[in-house]
């Protein structure tokens, strides 16, 4: 819940882990779990799913932001749809009776995020009437579980940020949601889920086609302004002055300035880049995060990381030297997720712009900054793709790894989820199973 | 030669300047040393543990363990290390090896309409290709009507049309749905397979005339340059590329074009339920080159277009390999997908089913292109009297995270990533 937000459709996280929903038993039927030990991974026996069970598997890899990345050999408890516990299998002893699915030698993950997906809803997200619009909620065109989101699912992507589209500089509020079906409310993580921001190229063919320098006087207008909003509510709160006029398009820079959401900022260039760290974050001191970074954005990356500005890539983070005239070129190609880390910063993940890339290939995209040059000895191609989106947009405590009191968002698959080949045989989400490779038609 | 990679060459031939480099024509024989190397010839051992590759006048002399291949006096030797060797990826589906006017739709077939005008050497888009490992390409016309004119076979790399040509035409490009329905007035289906057919017998019957000619004697016919390339593939030196896709569309390509008029052809896209005709296909000896994105979805608007199981994801290669067919292989239609990421499109295939015990991950990407397209004399396979098209990868490159380090073509290096010009 975001302390001090206006909005009333947020809904706790606390408040719907576990719960039952209508979906699952027409996906499932009913379950027998009355079963103590090993269920076999055979199709005709029915995968644990609610309440109390645990995951066998080779491999889990927890994905904490400063603990332990990975155990062999590990089991998952799950209770109430969150995680009891994650340990080496020797030194774990589950409660009697507790149904065990052995994954065998594929391994386990923490459910993945994309904080650049448009495919929430079917359209209806990118509002041009005026140039800036904070008041326009993404939220309202969300439809759960629609037919986009069913690929991303089965592929271990478990929560999106639904954002608004970049044909203005201020888009509107993202929301963050879970790509399980179910109703909103159930699959609502928090509204708002970010400020969309968008600083170059495409919001210049609006109306009639603004340049860099006027849109970014817009947006520090609005930011302006939006600061100063936000700055009376807490004076009022403090006792300090009177109740401010209710104003529903700059509400969301009160959820900013509390540090509750950050702008996601769709941000390419040097100098775009540029632009965001010096307006967004300096001038105004919200958090923000670079969404997209790619070209020779990476060259910035020093700055970011000492102002406290992490970078989600995407799509495809690599800039080929064939644009000499357009960018400072030296006849390499430079990945991008290769620079910024080069440049040291510290938060690096992954995005598709889906549908501009399919939602599905979002481990895809850390995948291929591993092959334009990313270290990925750390796991760093993993954590871009979990627990760095989590700490990114603010869900760090409930989503991205693998923690005892965190929520079962968990993905088991054939391997390493950055080597594309990799498929994934289960998902589930708040404990739910939401997603079996095996059942049905479905031999993905 | 790539001025820019010419100071490499000659670090490792430590020859004066303008020798030609080891492994090159006229130059001395190169034995390349690998931890592993994937030779994936059309039948047997697929690779080679502990391998050395004897490259020798722009061929491959010899290929085997070192334990029972030995490095001639006088050869350089290159050792990789760890690294894996494979044969250059054979793309039969590209759009981006010069300008991009490769769509006239003047008339709605035009078989006479060669896209080898269009090359442009060193493109740097195909040069992003060759960094992914590239060295073979159809560059063929899009499929704004439904013959779309002549491909041409490439290779990347090279510094001049001729030495980049393989062979002309590399294909004829023909289109069944979707794109040329665009066409003027909006042909449907069945007035563009009306077409395509009446096309195809004209060109049949002209080829038919120059064989009598040929084969009798008499006055040889007039030539007709619509048709010379119905010649080439009545005579089986060409095939037919045809952008196909939907089951109902790519049973057309079966029925019509392999069974009906008996020229060679092939399955280029195959998306979406085509998969379905793959008994068929099979039977009739016709691969498919699947992609991009061989997959399908359960979405039910394209369901009601295609008509599978709303219920079902089905990875297409995988769908096809269910069907018996062995000739399946994979494109990127780059610039719909960059044709960097080829390699991808089969990972992607494995993903979604594909099984590969047999690496057919990479046989789609090398042996099977080049059989389809018929120049698996000279490329797609590592074998004695092959071009030296070889790539070096950090490991199995159906893992798209290992990149390419090294790539050769006819001997020559022409990419290499550790000389500070790095392309990944």
């Amino acid at each position: 819940m975001i302390a001090g937000c206006p909005h009333e459709t947020s809904v706790p996280i606390s408040a719907r882990a576990g719960g039952g929903a209508p979906w699952r038993r027409i996906l499932r039927g009913a379950l027998a779990l009355g079963l103590a030990g090993p269920l076999a991974a055979a199709a005709d026996t029915a995968p644990p799913s609610g309440g109390t069970f645990a995951i066998r598997a080779s491999k889990a890899l927890l994905c904490e932001l400063d603990g332990r990345q990975a155990i062999d050999g590990a089991l998952v408890l799950i209770d109430e749809g969150r995680i009891a516990a994650v340990e080496a299998e020797h030194d774990l002893e589950l409660p009697e009776g507790t149904p065990v699915l052995d994954a065998g030698a594929s391994w386990v993950m923490p459910g993945m995020i994309d904080l650049h997906s448009h495919v929430g809803g079917p359209r209806g997200y990118n509002d041009a009437v005026f140039q800036v619009n904070s008041g326009l909620r993404v939220s309202s065109t969300a439809i759960a579980g629609n037919a986009r989101l069913r690929r991303p699912l089965a592929a271990g992507i478990t929560t999106i940020l639904y954002i608004p589209g970049s044909a203005t500089n201020v888009g509107g509020q993202g929301v963050l949601l879970k790509t399980r079906p179910g109703s909103f409310e159930e699959i609502l993580v928090r509204d708002p889920g970010s400020l969309k921001i968008a600083q170059g190229d495409n919001p210049k063919r609006w109306g009639y086609r603004m340049n860099r320098a006027l849109m970014n006087h817009h947006i520090r207008t609005a930011l302006r302004q939006g600061s100063a909003y936000a700055e009376r509510w807490e004076a009022y709160e403090q006792g300090e002055a009177e109740r401010p006029e209710r104003r529903l398009h700059l509400d969301v820079y009160r959820d900013l300035r509390s540090e509750e959401i950050a702008i996601s900022t769709h941000t390419q260039y040097f100098q775009v880049v540029l632009a965001t760290l010096r307006i967004l974050r300096m001038e105004f001191g919200f958090p923000t995060f670079i969404d997209h970074g790619s070209f020779d954005s990476w060259l910035l990356g020093g700055v970011a990381e000492r102002i406290g500005v992490p970078a989600i890539l995407g799509p495809r983070e690599v800039m080929w030297p064939t644009n000499p005239g357009r960018f400072p070129v030296d006849g390499r190609a430079e990945g991008c997720a290769w620079g910024f880390q080069q440049q040291g910063v510290s938060l690096i993940g992954f995005n598709t712009d889906a549908p501009v890339l399919p939602q599905e290939e979002l481990p895809l995209q850390s995948a291929m900054g591993v092959r334009y040059g990313f270290d990925n000895s750390r796991m760093g191609a993993v954590r871009g793709l979990t627990i760095v989106p989590a700490t990114v947009c603010g869900v760090g405590d409930d989503l991205g790894s693998l923690e005892a009191g965190k929520v079962a968002d968990l993905v088991v698959l054939t391997g390493d989820p950055s080597d594309p080949r990799t498929s994934v045989q289960w998902v589930w989400v708040e404990g739910e199973l939401v997603y079996e490779q095996a059942a049905g038609e479905r031999p993905w | 030669m790539i001025p820019l990679l010419l100071a490499t060459l000659l670090s490792i031939s430590g020859s004066e300047p303008g020798a030609e480099a080891p492994g090159e024509p006229g130059g001395r024989g190169l034995a390349i040393k690998a931890a592993k190397a994937l030779t994936v010839p059309l039948d047997g051992p697929q690779f080679v543990d502990n391998a050395v590759v004897l490259v020798r006048d722009g061929r491959i002399e010899a290929i085997g363990p070192t334990s029972e291949v030995a490095v001639p006096v006088g050869y350089d030797v290159l050792d990789v290390g760890d690294r894996w060797l494979a044969p250059g990826m054979v793309e039969l589906h590209c759009h981006i090896a010069g300008t991009f006017d490769i769509n006239d739709m003047v008339y709605l077939t035009n078989p006479g309409v060669r896209a080898s005008t269009a090359v442009r050497p060193e493109d740097p888009k195909l040069m992003q290709g060759l960094a992914g490992g590239v060295t073979t390409v159809l560059f063929i016309p899009g499929s704004g009507t439904n013959i779309g004119g002549q491909g041409v076979l490439l290779k990347t790399g090279l510094d001049d049309y001729e030495s980049m040509e393989v062979r002309n035409p590399g294909s004829m490009k023909l289109a069944q749905a979707g794109n040329p329905e665009r066409w003027l007035i909006r042909p449907g289906r069945s007035f563009m397979n009306w077409n395509t057919r009446n096309t195809f017998q004209r060109g049949v019957a002209y080829a038919k005339r120059w064989k009598a000619a040929e084969e009798n004697g008499g006055e040889a016919p007039r030539k007709n340059l619509q048709f010379e390339v119905i010649r080439s593939l009545y005579n089986r030196e060409a095939q037919i590329s045809t952008h196909t896709q939907i089951y109902q569309v790519a049973n057309m390509t079966l029925t019509m074009v392999a069974k009906e008029l008996g020229l060679p052809v092939f399955i280029d896209h195959g998306t979406f339920d085509a998969y379905r005709v793959a008994p068929r296909a099979k039977e009739l000896g016709v691969s498919a080159i699947l992609g991009p994105r061989a997959i399908d979805v359960p979405s039910p608007l394209m369901m009601m277009w295609a008509g599978t199981n709303p219920e079902r994801i089905q990875g297409v290669a995988a769908g096809y390999q269910e069907g018996g067919l062995e000739m399946i292989g994979f494109n990127t239609d780059s610039p719909v997908i960059p044709q960097e990421e080829l390699s991808l499109q089969a990972s992607m295939g494995v993903r979604y089913g594909f099984r590969w015990d047999n690496l057919e991950s990479i046989r789609g990407l090398t042996i099977v292109p080049a059989k389809t397209a018929g120049i698996d004399h000279l490329v797609g396979s590592l074998e004695p009297g092959k071009h030296a098209d070889i790539i070096v990868v950090g490991g199995d490159p159906a893992d798209p995270r290992n990149g390419v380090d090294m790539v050769f073509i006819e001997g020559e290096r022409v990419y290499d990533a550790e000389n500070g010009r790095r392309r990944w």
